[in-house]
């Protein structure tokens, strides 16, 4: 659950980004003569729409609404006193309460004359909300190119994954010092999972979201011309398109799959290795 | 509770199958809601999918998106597991499915009918483990605020407040925990997750606490005072712990959730705040707790559902009042035959630490 620290530093990630990124969404729209582009989002999964508007829900569910040529507006679930802190960490002018999320679209697209909409990636839309646009004219708009990382998104990763490789650098710790530790750092949400092998090995996984960014980096502590041996086969696998591969890209914060960004794991004899990377190299 | 497969969930589904003629269930559950797969295999995965397949005859199996959730549900129960990379090309066909509301879209074939709302109820009435596992949980939501009140203090941030009580909690047993928190005077008007604002003396630092201890969260709310509180605090506060004190006299086997919501606002009521216990300046007067932090039925004024014994729930008054900004205050019951017994045992004032 997300409940570290959620802000928007403009110096790291400038108000320009997202001018860029609505522009793709936009395009993409102009192509299919559609007036405005659905994103679902909620606590899990947040970040297609982290990455277009920096809204990162810590609680509950909304859709954000890009219209072609005017603002994006926020149909949000969460209660109006909060819209002041999502105002200031997200690039909305305009939130709507939602508690009936689909109706308050209703209304929206009746508003705006809109006979149509996009939605992004439909064919991951939470059922109930998928059952609920049935019947209306809607179009599966995929995110391949809307959402592809940009240089501002592989810098904040990076930065992500610099705070979860320092925390593992010092090795043994238990959990709560590392939840400390990186929470400390900004660490917005975090899971730690701890895989030991017998008593003489263990390795430990972090998958963290800084600022919306999620990174996931594991490291194995034994006997060192195992670790030695583990760390060769990550590169020979980054290589080779070999090893276990979680998409970081998409919705939820790690799926299998590849994806330009992507965290890759190797095993040997009960122990791990894994880095986020990116093409070849790692963050 | 002991055994990573609940076999009373399991006896209690077979039950439901047959009532229902459906001949297979299955059990969802994403990164942010386990709760239904761990109302039947409460093993805390942590992949982005996972369901547990139970068929009329009463065999479990597992379909995990995660290999290290693979191995993990494997050791510790025992029953089949298969890891697929592509979620939905693994999960077999059921006739019904509790959390299909949550599924994507492109992970449900056929028309299964849901059995959410029915896993929510049968979720609802506690049996000895659990109750078990929520006493435990309170207990380390006591321990986490006696934390919380210890490390608060002038110039520490919200957010690095949460990151030591986040810390302490998982030291201590914790798989996860929710929280909110705010801070600041009467200019705050609700909780959300922590900035950067550094407490000032004479803040009232707001938090709900609610640690996970083997897949059961408790909840505490309390507020803390930084400094001498203020005569709009103490009046304020005053009026919160009899709303809560209201509700926690009437909360019985038999009564209406809304009565238990009634309780409370007419304590606000009866000192001229009865304004404030709508939705513009709160969310519910509490709720159930369980597999899930917030579980249904909520305690509102409009909420037609009986209470019943073994429910375990939290009665919370928190609101904005202009006397003293947002405040919280409740703490996790246990509904017994003749009424309820308190699961925290923190002391029920308005903390107050030397801003020193």
């Amino acid at each position: 659950m997300k409940r570290g620290l959620i802000a928007w530093d403009r110096t790291q990630l400038p108000p320009s980004v997202f001018d860029s990124r609505l522009a793709r969404a936009r395009a993409a729209l102009a192509v299919r003569n559609l007036p405005a582009l659905l994103v679902y989002t909620d606590v899990w999964r947040s970040n297609q729409a982290r990455f277009l508007t920096n809204f990162m829900p810590y609680w509950n569910r909304s859709l954000v609404v890009i219209p072609l040529d005017t603002p994006p507006v926020l149909l949000c679930a969460l209660s109006p006193r909060v819209y002041p802190w999502i105002k200031s960490v997200t690039i909305f002018e305009d939130i709507r309460p939602a508690s009936k999320l689909t109706a308050t679209l209703d209304q929206l697209c009746e508003d705006r004359g809109w006979s149509g909409l996009g939605v992004l990636d439909l064919p991951k839309l939470p059922v109930e909300i998928h059952s609920s646009l049935r019947g209306r004219a809607i179009v599966d708009v995929p995110s391949a190119g809307i959402t592809d990382p940009d240089d501002a998104e592989f810098a904040m990763r990076r930065r992500a994954a610099a705070l979860a490789r320092k925390a593992l650098e010092k090795g043994a710790a238990e959990i709560g010092q590392f939840e400390r530790q990186l929470r400390h750092l900004g660490a917005e949400d975090l899971v730690i999972r701890v895989r030991s092998r017998g008593s003489d090995a263990y390795s430990v996984s972090v998958a963290l979201e800084y600022c919306g960014h999620w990174v996931k980096v594991t490291r194995a502590y034994g006997p060192a011309n195992e670790v030695v041996m583990l760390e060769r086969r990550f590169h020979a696998a980054l290589a080779d398109g070999g090893g276990y591969r979680e998409n970081l890209a998409g919705p939820q914060p790690y799926e299998p799959g590849t994806g330009p960004i992507f965290a890759l794991h190797v095993e040997h004899q009960g122990l791990y290795y894994g880095d986020t990377c990116a093409g070849s190299q790692p963050l | 509770m002991t055994d990573a497969i609940n076999e009373h969930r399991r006896r209690q589904l077979m039950d439901l199958m047959a009532e229902r003629h459906w001949d297979s269930i299955l059990l969802y559950g994403h990164g942010w809601r386990k709760d239904y797969f761990r109302s039947l295999v409460n093993v805390n995965y942590s992949g982005p999918h996972a369901a547990a397949h139970l068929s009329r005859s009463g065999e479990i199996s597992v379909i995990v998106a995660d290999p290290w959730d693979r191995e993990l549900i494997s050791e510790v129960t025992g029953a089949p597991v298969v890891f697929d990379p592509d979620f939905a090309h693994a999960l077999p066909r059921a006739s019904a499915i509790a959390g299909l509301e949550l599924m994507e879209a492109r992970f449900v074939h056929g028309a299964p009918a849901s059995a959410t709302a029915d896993i929510e109820e049968l979720r609802r009435i506690k049996t000895p483990d659990e109750i078990e596992c929520l006493k435990q949980a309170a207990v380390l939501a006591d321990r986490g605020y006696r934390y919380f009140a210890d490390v608060a203090r002038v110039g520490m941030k919200e957010y690095e407040l949460v990151a030591e009580v986040e810390g302490f909690l998982k030291s201590n047993g914790a798989e996860d925990n929710f929280m909110l928190i705010a801070s600041g005077g009467t200019e705050v008007v609700g909780m959300k997750p922590p900035t950067a604002r550094a407490f000032q003396p004479g803040d009232s630092i707001t938090t709900e606490l609610t640690p996970q201890v083997n897949g059961y969260y408790a909840q505490i709310c309390r507020t803390l005072v930084l400094g001498e509180p203020s005569k709009g605090q103490r009046e304020a506060f005053a009026i919160f712990s009899e709303a809560q004190q209201a509700a926690e006299d009437l909360i019985r086997p038999g009564i209406r959730a809304s009565d238990a919501a009634r309780a409370q606002n007419d304590v606000f009521r009866k000192y001229g705040y009865g304004d404030y216990t709508g939705s513009k300046y709160t969310r519910v007067r509490g709720h159930c707790l369980g597999l899930f932090p917030d579980e249904t039925p909520h305690i509102l004024e409009d909420v037609d559902y009986v209470i019943k014994e073994n429910m375990v729930l939290i009665a919370h008054p928190n609101t904005y009042l202009p006397l003293s900004g947002y405040m919280v205050f409740g703490d996790s019951l246990l509904v017994t035959a003749s009424g309820n017994v308190r699961l925290n045992t923190t002391e029920k004032k308005l903390f107050v630490k030397d801003a020193e």
